[in-house]
């Protein structure tokens, strides 16, 4: 049976296997539909040939990447019905390499939050307990990777935590590059110096190749850098001898059973050879502020342009253009937009500027010199990748706005650094999953992949949960 | 005595071939919304590149001002809401200008001045607004052409050093003459030089925006400096206000009050990078800055001794003194810097074009000037010619056959000069009384009767020998 052909298939493997397209699109339009009931993805048209060394190997987008002519909201409402008239450049990549875009994936409204419940649209369901979330803001793509059992990797995007959070939450591999690594042409802006597409795979090395093909230098976005090329090539590297920090602080702000359970890991990492040893980071505590000053700043910039003129949401049209602006704005904008709007606004003008703004560059700087500072006499640091494990949707959509910002509390620091991340799952604590955050230097993507792959091993197969077909 | 103070913040059209942050042409197609790109139409998801171009002629411009410039620019965003921004933020420098504290010497009535430059940056202009049926307030709806959005404009701001709306229009026009001189702007296109102008007649200073062009300026200026002088005698304080300037009436119109003043929020635009301004890079920009107007007009004055007025005449227009440069390698200077300073200038001032617009070229003018000094026309038949061929392309010398200008040889002037005693008797009779305004009056009736081809001195010479003193 076709199933049990592809049933735990990496999406390495699925070019190296004689793939017969028809049937296997139909199976994964099949499969595509039993998902429907979790909330985690937009249906979009998708073709059967697709040439090049992927041989058409499924690919998710979160809402915020833009791929031609296909619906592109980024979670909100006054996007509604906008398909790009272009390609992001991750997406033309996918294209030329014969990877096939099979569905976007729901998120935060504009990757503002935690647990994908200021999606505009839905809530998407954590496949391990459907009254959880799957994290924020790239919760769609998460979920995708936890409840599709079919070779396929999902592109997230993170500004704070929005790759490693949900893949934590769903109990799936996410890696976030090095700012720079991958292009953000084609990505709806949230706040351009801290975005960063990355993939979300069920193991490393799918999310290793992931990397590989969205990676590169591109003239359409001038933060990027060459690519490293094979990202894959150093996994089967042993670790022993390598040094692994842990930083204290972030053991203590998590709870103390997701503690106990990514201590279970590190110990593991310790058998395979690497060191451990105990660090101190200083800036941990100021990273949520500084995070939340930059991010709004800069996100309240690019939301400006949303206002119902050109592309979106459009009404009646009444009074000038700036009554007209405001009511659309008011009517299109979620709560949670318009709070960050509020904030960036306030912390960018003038008599704030430099208290709030220019402070929390400063602040910013210091946190990258903390991390570098760390980096001198550690290889990586491994810590908790969030606090906690998923929340209840429930529970989320009751807490204040400031507590659901503390669950980003240990992954803000990092993305604040711009340094490459990767979210492993663990173990499980109260039946969800937990995940092991790897973080490296600026560019050491590879000895990341290559702690979490030689972890993977050790730790061995993940029982996913089987999605029932409630159709 | 209160002393007028106004500083401007000029915006002027950089000459490159594609905009600030994309690849789309700034000229070209003139439909509505044709030359355009997701990027400039500010989609969601599309990011600036900037052109590297403009940040070189940035460069040229900050050390033509004579600026400092500083170790590394960027670009920050100014927000504020308007339907011919497709962001609405624009894409500027705010903290970090590109240059600053520079200065620009003019000359007003045969004296220098000196007006310090505050700062020097770059920005993207947006598109522009159509109001359809009406102005901003009574038209039925508005359209919006974003051809022009992303094309970059270079700032100079400068200090309060301007006392009068005269001196502001010259020190345009001389900011002009530099940016056209360094090849990286065009004054003849439409709306390339706009400004703002700070005005204070010893109270508060208001702000007067949107002024296009020379002309504009100083009627502005006039008006707004008219009316806080006016509000003065009536007793009353100027407020701090930004006013509009309406081209149409002429006059100033209040936008907003201190209360009001927009905030635009600047940050760093996190898209676009740093830009390292290394030494080397600016030297070598520095080595292609020609020679500017003034050093040219002191040069002119110096090496071919001609007069200052004629220096600075050739230097105003940069086409015309590289043309002049070009006629002297085998014409005279002083044939050529009188005609190019008289007769061409005049001709052109008469037309309101610059060199550049017409269709006066460095054959045409070489002919011209060879007939000239060859004596085949005299400088008043050359003026003539000039006049058909600044606005037409026509041949100088077809025009010369087809007006039948000519000098007249000696034993036609004599048979002219004949008819002219003949027919003027009474005239004569005055002159051999003594009235000297007699000559003048026949030698007018024997130009007239040659159609200005007779060479003067040599009518003169015969006229007197025939009337027999």
């Amino acid at each position: 049976m076709i199933r049990l052909k592809y049933r735990d298939m990496k999406a390495t493997e699925f070019s190296r296997s004689d793939v017969d397209k028809e049937k296997f699109y139909s199976l994964l339009g099949r499969e595509l539909e039993k998902l429907k009931g979790l909330n985690l993805h937009r249906k979009i048209d998708f073709g059967l040939e697709k040439d090049g060394k992927l041989s058409g190997l499924p690919f998710t987008l979160k809402d915020s990447i833009c791929s031609e002519g296909d619906p592109t909201y980024a979670g909100s409402k006054i996007l509604e019905g906008y398909r790009p008239p272009f390609d992001a450049t991750v997406v033309e990549k996918i294209k030329k390499a014969g990877g096939n875009i099979v569905a976007k994936t729901h998120q935060d409204e504009f990757a503002f939050g935690t647990g994908c419940t200021n999606c505009a649209f839905t809530t998407p369901k954590n496949p391990w307990d459907e009254e959880r979330c799957c994290g924020g803001s790239s919760g769609g793509a998460a979920g995708m990777a936890a409840a599709l059992d079919l070779p396929h990797i999902n592109l997230g995007e993170s500004t704070g935590g929005s790759i490693s959070v949900p893949a934590s939450f769903c109990g799936v591999v996410g890696l976030t590059p090095t700012y720079g690594v991958v292009s953000r042409y084609g990505l709806i802006s949230f706040a351009n110096s801290l975005d960063k597409i990355g993939p979300i795979a069920r193991n490393v090395e799918d999310a290793a190749l992931g990397l590989e093909v969205i990676s590169g230098k591109d003239e359409m976005d001038q933060t990027t850098v060459e690519s490293e090329g094979d990202y894959r090539e150093a996994l089967e590297e042993d670790i022993s001898g390598m040094t692994i920090g842990l930083p204290r602080d972030y053991f203590e702000i998590a709870d103390d059973e997701v503690s106990e359970t990514v201590e279970k890991a590190v110990s593991e990492l310790e058998q395979l050879g690497a060191d451990v040893k105990k660090v101190k980071l200083e800036m941990t505590e100021a990273a949520l502020p500084t995070y939340y000053i930059i991010a709004p700043a800069e996100a309240s910039t690019n939301l400006a342009k949303f206002c119902g003129m050109r592309y979106g949401m459009e009404g009646e049209l009444e009074g000038n253009f700036r009554e007209y602006f405001s009511k659309i704005r008011g009517q299109g904008f979620g709560e949670e937009v318009k709070r960050r709007v509020m904030i960036g606004t306030y912390t960018r003008m003038a008599g704030y500027r430099d208290k709030y703004y220019i402070k929390a560059l400063k602040v910013r700087r210091k946190i990258i010199n903390d991390f570098k500072h760390v980096f001198k006499d550690v290889d990586i640091l491994a810590a908790p990748t969030s606090p906690v494990i998923a929340p209840k949707i429930k529970e989320l959509e009751e807490m204040p706005p400031v507590e659901q910002y503390k669950i980003d509390k240990l992954t803000a620091p990092i993305n604040l650094a711009g340094m490459p991340q990767l979210s492993v799952p663990c173990g499980l604590n109260k039946k969800m999953p937990v995940g092991l955050h790897l973080m490296g230097n600026h560019f050491d993507e590879k000895k990341i992949l290559k702690v979490g792959h030689a972890y993977e091993k050790q730790r061995g197969k993940i029982n996913y949960p089987e999605v029932e077909d409630d159709g | 005595m209160d002393k007028t103070k106004i500083g401007l913040e000029t915006h002027l059209q950089l000459l490159t071939k594609s905009k600030l942050f994309c690849g789309c042409p700034t000229t070209g197609s003139e439909g509505p919304n044709t030359r355009i790109c997701p990027t400039c139409l500010g989609m969601p998801g599309t990011k600036p590149r900037v052109n590297k171009k403009a940040i070189e002629m940035g460069i040229k411009i900050a050390r033509a001002l004579n600026c400092e410039l500083p170790e590394e620019m960027n670009f920050s965003r100014k927000t504020y809401f308007y339907p011919d921004m497709p962001k609405n933020f624009q894409t500027t420098q705010f903290s970090v200008p590109l240059g600053r504290n520079g200065e620009v010497t003019m000359e007003l009535d045969g004296k220098e001045k000196t007006v310090r430059i505050r700062r020097v940056h770059l920005e993207e202009d947006p598109g522009k607004l159509k109001h359809v049926g009406g102005n901003i307030t009574s038209a039925d709806y508005v359209l919006v052409d974003y051809n022009r959005s992303g094309t970059p404009l270079c700032e100079v701001v400068t200090e309060p050093d301007l006392e009068s709306p005269e001196e502001a229009r010259t020190f345009l026009r001389k900011l002009a003459d530099i940016f056209e001189y360094l090849d990286v702007y065009d004054s003849t296109g439409e709306g390339t030089i706009r400004s703002d102008a700070n005005v204070s007649t010893g109270g508060e200073r208001t702000e007067v925006k949107n002024i296009t062009g020379f002309k504009d300026t100083e009627k502005a200026l006039r008006y707004e400096l008219r009316r806080q002088k006016n509000l003065k005698k009536r007793g009353k304080e100027v407020e701090r206000e930004t006013r509009s300037y309406d081209d149409s009436s002429g006059t100033t119109k209040s936008l907003r009050t201190k209360e009001h003043e927009a905030d635009y929020g600047y940050i760093f635009d996190p898209d676009l990078t740093r830009i390292e301004l290394k030494k080397r890079w600016i030297e070598e920009l520095s080595q292609e800055i020609p020679e500017l107007p003034h050093e040219k007009k002191g040069r002119y004055v110096e090496e071919y001794d001609v007069s200052k007025e004629v220096a600075a005449t050739l230097c105003s227009d940069f086409e015309l003194t590289m043309t002049f440069e070009k006629l002297i390698d085998n014409l005279s200077v002083e044939t050529t810097s009188n005609i190019l300073a008289g007769p061409v200038k005049k001709v052109l001032n008469y037309n309101e074009m610059r060199f550049r617009e017409s269709e006066l070229n460095i054959d045409k003018l070489r002919n011209l000037i060879e007939m000239v000094e060859s004596g085949e026309i005299t400088e008043r038949n050359a003026e003539m010619i000039l006049r058909e061929i600044v606005v037409d392309d026509k041949n100088p010398k077809e025009v010369k056959e087809e007006k039948g200008f000519g000098k007249v040889e000696g034993n036609e002037i004599d048979k002219i000069v004949g008819e002219v005693i003949e027919e003027n008797e009474s005239a004569v009779e005055d002159y051999r009384k003594g009235k000297e305004e007699a000559l003048n009056y026949l030698m007018g009736q024997v130009m007239s009767k040659s159609q200005g081809r007779a060479d003067p001195s040599e009518a003169r010479k015969i006229l007197k020998k025939k009337v027999g003193i």
